[in-house]
């Protein structure tokens, strides 16, 4: 059996752990919010402030989750898989890249590698040394059975742990379920894998 | 349990079957011409470009049913079937918002599928993660059977992009050679058909033994310098199929002509003890397909385990990477039965594959 160790939503101004408000900022907007956020969290890690949107908010997430769960770092270097999903790929960084090279402007080569869903996935490995599996999935809906199959898949073959989310970030809506998938429930949340248990706690908040 | 792969299909310029695609690179004939002026700032540019272009909706639906022709009927009608699509970019030039959903809604509904089709975009490995996540899900038995396509198609977006990184080749892409400038876009689309049952399919089939991904952890956009992601999967890969590396015949690497990945990927297979394996890069023929690249050349191989011809590799000349490996410089007739697929691509990420002929 595996368990859902712990788990965050994060929506504009507000990061909830478990269920339960940690975070809460009056930013006007994403990108002063997940600046604010990411002051809160000390973390000297320059190279968030280059990051998109969806990576910041991807990036967030995860430091959250490991400050709640820190025997995730006990865990071999490869042996976190990590798996994201969303409706809309990387839809918001590919229009400013998009809008960079019309109306007589040139191309932007630090917006352009932004434009593949995938870049976030690759943020957290690079800050956190993980090695193991990573794939990013496009669906219409957050697809509960999905997560619960295959990393069900992945922790029976060659990873002992999953980080999953699910985020979807428009002009003025973030939107961002982040979860840890272990054999040992070590938060003692009782929460099995399961798509029934994993809908209610994506609809929670 | 074993996971069977075959019923390839590729749809590129050099034709619509994996049989007419490799009857022409096997003539040494490739689909990169030079396209005046399409460049950002009118810059020529060698690219692949099919001639009517197809959106990525036709691609993908003409892709699909050319694999479904070769298993029973009612396979893709059925609840134990999955369908899963890796593209980059999909329908980027039509659909800039949401440029993959809704040409999937349209499949889903046209096929009459059963399942939610997978979708994955994970870059250039996304090909590669595609047929491992079929195999996954094979073993576990959450699935039979799975039909996995990926399609790419060319558009100003991605052309502009790479022109920005400075990574566009001005000859036709040369990998791993010295004289190497970057890569030559490409468009088309892949297919194979893997399941847990051997009879399902109508011709010859193979052995899918195991796949992986590792991240390297080193940049976003640049390739590690120790291949060390490569590394990573390709022993997973190896250490699964409870193989040597001396275990494999060939190696159909990524190589897209880029001064660091190929390089990246000599260092790789040189510290994987695999430098004398026969290796190519087929990104001279059909350029760079992005979300197809990984089936299109995993076609070429079905093809090369059918023929027992491994293909050479266009636009390589001299060695050019600091560690010496076995990149083919002519067609070889030999005996193959057993492949390793790899892949690597933006965000650090790495995936391999094992695929034999059944004993």
């Amino acid at each position: 059996m595996n368990y859902i160790t712990t788990y965050c939503h994060i929506t504009l101004n507000n990061c909830y752990v478990n269920g339960k408000l940690t975070h809460s900022f009056n930013s006007n907007s994403i990108d002063d919010f997940t600046k604010e956020f990411y002051k809160s969290l000390i973390l000297e890690y320059p190279k968030f402030h280059k990051m998109d949107r969806l990576a910041k908010t991807a990036f967030l997430g995860t430091e959250v989750l490991k400050k709640e769960c820190p025997e995730i770092l006990n865990y071999k270097d490869d042996e976190i898989a990590i798996l994201f999903s969303n409706n809309n790929s990387s839809a918001l960084t590919d229009v400013n890249f998009q809008t960079s090279y019309q109306n007589g402007g040139v191309p932007s080569p630090s917006l352009f590698v932004y434009t593949l869903p995938n870049i976030l996935i690759g943020e957290i490995a690079i800050r956190n040394k993980w090695y193991g599996e990573n794939m990013f999935t496009v669906a219409e809906h957050f697809d509960a059975e999905y997560f619960v199959n295959y990393c069900n898949v992945l922790l029976h073959k060659n990873a002992a742990a999953a980080l999953c989310g699910w985020l979807t970030i428009d002009d003025n809506k973030i939107e961002a379920f982040l979860f840890f998938v272990t054999k040992k429930d070590f938060n003692e949340l009782n929460l099995p894998l399961e798509s029934k248990q994993l809908i209610e706690l994506y609809t929670k908040n | 349990m074993i996971t069977y792969i075959g019923l390839e299909n590729i749809i590129s310029p050099l034709g619509i079957t994996a049989e007419e695609n490799f009857n022409q690179i096997k003539q040494g004939n490739t689909s990169i011409n030079y396209h005046r002026g399409i460049g950002f700032g009118h810059e020529n540019i060698f690219l692949s470009k099919l001639k009517n272009t197809p959106s990525f909706y036709e691609l993908l639906s003409q892709c699909l049913q050319a694999v479904i022709k070769g298993t029973e009927d009612e396979l893709i009608l059925s609840k134990d079937t999955i369908v899963i699509i890796s593209t980059t970019k999909a329908d980027i030039k039509e659909n800039i918002t949401t440029p993959i959903i809704a040409a999937i809604k349209k499949l889903t509904k046209e096929f009459q599928l059963q399942q939610q089709p997978i979708v994955i975009s994970n870059a250039c490995i996304s090909g590669v993660l595609a047929m491992n996540t079929a195999n996954n899900f094979i073993k576990a038995g959450i699935y039979k059977n799975a039909f996995v396509i990926g399609a790419d198609v060319v558009s100003d977006f991605v052309l502009y992009g790479f022109q920005s990184l400075y990574a566009i080749s001005d000859k036709p892409c040369q990998p791993f050679d010295k004289n190497r400038t970057g890569i030559s876009l490409g468009e088309g689309a892949g297919g194979v058909f893997m399941s847990s049952d051997k009879n399902v399919f109508k011709s010859t089939c193979f052995e899918f033994v195991e796949g992986t991904s590792s991240n390297d952890v080193n940049h976003i956009s640049g390739p590690s310098r120790t291949g060390e992601g490569l590394v990573r999967t390709v022993n997973n890969s190896l250490a699964l199929a409870q193989l040597k590396p001396s275990a494999i015949d060939f190696i159909s690497a990524h190589g897209t002509g880029t001064s660091f990945n190929d390089e990246m990927e000599a260092i790789a297979f040189s510290r994987l003890g695999m430098n004398t394996i026969p290796l190519n890069s087929l990104k001279g023929y059909f350029g760079h397909t992005l979300g197809a690249a990984g089936l299109i050349e995993t076609a070429i191989c079905l093809q090369s385990l059918r023929n027992n011809l491994l293909i050479k590799t266009l636009g390589f000349e001299e060695d050019g990477a600091s560690e010496k490996i076995n990149i083919t410089t002519r067609n070889i007739t030999t005996e193959v039965t057993t492949i390793l697929k790899t892949a690597s691509g933006f965000g650090g990420c790495n995936a391999s594959a094992i695929i034999r002929k059944l004993k």
